[in-house]
């Protein structure tokens, strides 16, 4: 069920908030020791939330399409009362009094809160194999890996546990763990969702967002988070719109295709699957146009190099206990120690540019469709994958087309196109100008609704 | 190509010697990519510290 399919029923009382609760509830009890998608589950306090959107609906007050809907967040958003580890033992005590502002926002908006999902260690990683809380399996494939750093909420929602999570995405850690597990995950603008009660991983690339089963669904929870929020210097005084898709046209849309760069060092079936539904778009009235991008390569190692800063900066005060952290996680902090103060600005210096030069990409088209991810989930532990005939690191490859958009802020949504044949999803990724959250929605949903997607996973 | 295992004496002594070569190939990459975009910067171009996205757009 859709979340507006579940609004549905609760509104015509075929369904209480209170059964979708435990039957949420009895879907985590069964999955999570396969997934281990949440680290802690709140069930006493959800079904006291549930309890009160049902009395609260029988009243006649309805907060709105996400009343009463079953949702999670990653382990990284401050929630009163409730342990935040940001998957790392360094946090494993800590529980804040207050919750993230996209959190309060959530629950202001009636959706009940069944717990808190694993993640990276401390989001800083693509795969989610948690060396202190367990690695997190995908619902597609146990024996695969989910993505990350977002990967409890790609697999949470994949597997059917709740209608929508949130997630971070620093360097495509909401995007590829949509990819990976074959759900939506929408990256909005860097400051078109607070970042207050986050924890910080980089504090000029993170970026807040959902993921959920269906284009409209990652809307609905986009509108109940977006906007501007004082606690937070970098949140955006951009006024928010209507993001809800309504079953428009894309017909004259000027959708671009890039023709460097992003296809790339693809799997066959990957570069297969986005091939077929930039045509199904193009067969929608959309009119879609090759475009010459600028040097994504050097994107990316301008991000790269924001990224290893930010990250060892955060991490400062803990670094003299080793021991806190996985090895993957410590490689990436160290080599943040040695790069120079200066380099730091002049990758701040460059992404002025960089943003500069990348607006001129939208004087030709309106928007632009890519791969999320050139591979589909590796196997846990794997560390190089083989595209184009090139071993490549895994890591690197896997965030090789989403990193960008966190250097240039700009919105990019993941929706699945495919499955490969190996059963396991395939991921597109559709990018736009800054705050067009709109028509990038828009957009995801024509080709939802043209029929580009993947059946549900078996676990759901 | 940078020393890295001076840079890492100098600026993070604790870092193991062992690790920092593990590490050194990874820098060594992303420099090679890196050094000449910095390299042709001119002194006009401020860095994006307080960053806002669309506020560069055209």
């Amino acid at each position: 069920m859709t979340i507006g399919e579940a609004g549905g029923a609760l509104r015509r009382r075929r369904y209480s908030a209170v059964e979708l609760t435990t039957s949420a509830l009895a879907r985590i009890e069964r999955s999570n020791p396969t997934l281990k998608a949440f680290l802690t589950v709140t069930g006493d306090e959800a079904m006291a939330q549930a309890r009160q959107a049902d009395a609260e609906l029988a009243a006649g007050k309805d907060r709105g399409p996400l009343h009463g809907i079953p949702v999670a967040v990653k382990d990284l958003f401050y929630t009163r009362g409730v342990a935040t580890t940001g998957g790392s033992p360094i946090y494993r005590n800590f529980i804040p009094q207050e919750d993230a502002c996209a959190v309060a926002r959530l629950k202001s908006a009636g959706a009940v809160m069944l717990g808190k999902l694993n993640m990276h260690e401390l989001a800083y990683g693509i795969t989610s194999a948690n060396p202190h809380f367990g690695a997190v399996t995908n619902p597609w494939n146990a024996k695969h890996s989910p993505g990350g750093s977002s990967g409890g909420s790609g697999a949470a929602v994949a597997a059917g546990l709740v209608y929508a999570a949130l997630g971070t995405d620093t360097g495509g850690s909401i995007r590829i763990p949509a990819s990976f597990c074959g759900t939506v995950g929408f990256k909005p603008t860097y400051g078109r969702v607070s970042r207050r009660g986050v924890m910080p991983l980089s504090w000029s690339l993170d970026h807040v967002g959902p993921l959920a089963g269906s284009v409209r669904d990652a809307a609905l929870v986009l509108q109940a988070i977006a906007g501007r929020d004082a606690g937070d210097d970098s949140s955006a005084r951009h006024p928010t719109v209507d993001y809800v898709p309504e079953d428009e046209p894309v017909k004259g849309l000027r959708v671009g295709f890039p023709e460097n760069f992003f296809f790339e060092r693809l799997d066959a079936e990957v570069e297969l699957a986005v091939r077929g539904a930039i045509a199904r778009l193009e067969s929608l009235g959309a009119e879609v146009r090759p475009v010459k991008l600028p040097d994504m390569a050097a994107l990316n190692a301008v991000g790269r190099v924001i990224l290893l800063c930010e990250a060892s900066a955060v991490m400062a005060p803990h670094l003299k206990n080793r021991d806190q952290f996985g090895s993957d996680v410590l490689a990436l902090l160290d080599q943040g120690r040695l790069v120079p103060a200066t380099d730091y600005i002049q990758a701040q210096r460059l992404r002025k540019r960089m943003v500069r030069e990348f607006a001129q990409v939208w004087s030709s088209v309106d928007c632009l469709i890519a791969p999320t991810t050139p591979n589909t989930a590796p196997r846990i532990g794997e560390t190089t994958v083989k595209l184009g005939g090139h071993e490549e690191d895994v890591r690197l490859a896997t965030t090789r087309l989403v990193r960008s958009m966190n250097l240039l802020g700009l919105p990019a949504l993941s929706m699945p196109c495919g499955l490969n044949g190996a059963g396991l999803p395939i991921g597109l990724q559709i990018i736009g100008p800054a705050f067009e959250e709109r028509l990038i929605l828009r957009v995801g949903a024509a080709l939802e609704a043209g029929g580009v997607g993947i059946p549900r996973t078996p676990l759901s | 190509m940078k020393d890295w295992p001076s840079i890492a004496k100098a600026a993070a002594p604790d870092i193991p010697a062992k690790e920092v070569s593990r590490y050194s190939q990874t820098l060594d990459s992303l420099e090679e990519i890196f050094r000449p975009l910095a390299d042709s910067l001119t002194p006009e171009m401020e860095p994006a510290c307080v960053f806002g996205a669309g506020q560069e757009q055209a």
